[in-house]
């Protein structure tokens, strides 16, 4: 028995299919005697260079352990999976047990993206508030127009009495 | 003395801290440069090279 740490990165257009393809990658291991220890779903995620035409990549992390021999069947049949656009596996001596840091920085991405959300959520609120206070004050003005067109229609009422 | 907070255990998912020894094109910084021990360079830069095949990191700043 061997420890392993596996890294998939999967088609992001079949993102939304990650437990299926989770569920038959754990069939291939326990079909190959392997246990998997810990499984990580660290979610969508910008790749740093564009494989396969992908920008983006939706990366899952497995601790695995189990036999070498039987290691090189699953690669066999992961290299012809079209879904996957990049996998690793690694040889460890100890599995660290702890969340990665590659899902903590989603999760820290995703906290924040929320925050800035809720932002513009409010900001944008505030901008209606302010239009609609806007709104009221050029309501206003148009009263004041009025009255000034009014007082310039008076105007050369008097002119004429100057005049006669 | 260390200028960099290096973790007890390098790996190569920590792409904060790989980060912080390659260059703006991509390259690792020769310990020369940074003072990172023989031990932590030789570390350092397999882990480099996984998280790059990893697309973690880029090889280069030229990638299309």
């Amino acid at each position: 028995m061997k420890k392993y740490e596996a890294v998939i990165i999967l088609n992001p257009n079949l993102s939304s299919k990650v437990t299926t393809f989770t569920k038959d990658f754990e069939k291939l291991l326990n079909s190959n005697s392997f246990n998997i220890v810990k499984y990580e779903d660290v979610g969508r995620r910008q790749l740093a260079y564009s494989i396969n035409n992908h920008n983006k990549g939706h990366y899952l992390l497995f601790n695995i352990e189990g036999d070498p021999i039987q290691l090189i069947e699953i690669e066999n049949k992961i290299k012809y999976d079209e879904s996957i656009i990049r996998h690793l596996f690694i040889a460890v001596k100890e599995h660290s047990g702890e969340d990665s840091q590659l899902l903590i920085d989603s999760k820290n991405i995703k906290i924040e993206d929320e925050e800035i959300n809720s932002k513009k959520v409010k900001e944008e609120q505030e901008v209606a508030e302010s239009n609609s206070n806007a709104e009221s004050e050029e309501v206003d003005s148009q009263e004041e127009v009025e009255e000034i067109a009014e007082s310039e229609e008076a105007k050369p009422e008097d002119d004429e009495d100057k005049h006669e | 003395m260390s200028k960099y907070n290096l973790p007890k255990k390098f790996d190569y998912k920590n792409v904060n801290v790989l980060k912080q020894f390659i260059t703006e094109t991509g390259k690792i910084i020769p310990a020369r440069v940074t003072g990172v021990s023989a031990h932590n360079q030789r570390k350092l830069t397999r882990y480099i090279k996984i998280a790059r095949f990893l697309a973690l990191i880029p090889y280069t700043d030229m990638h299309n």
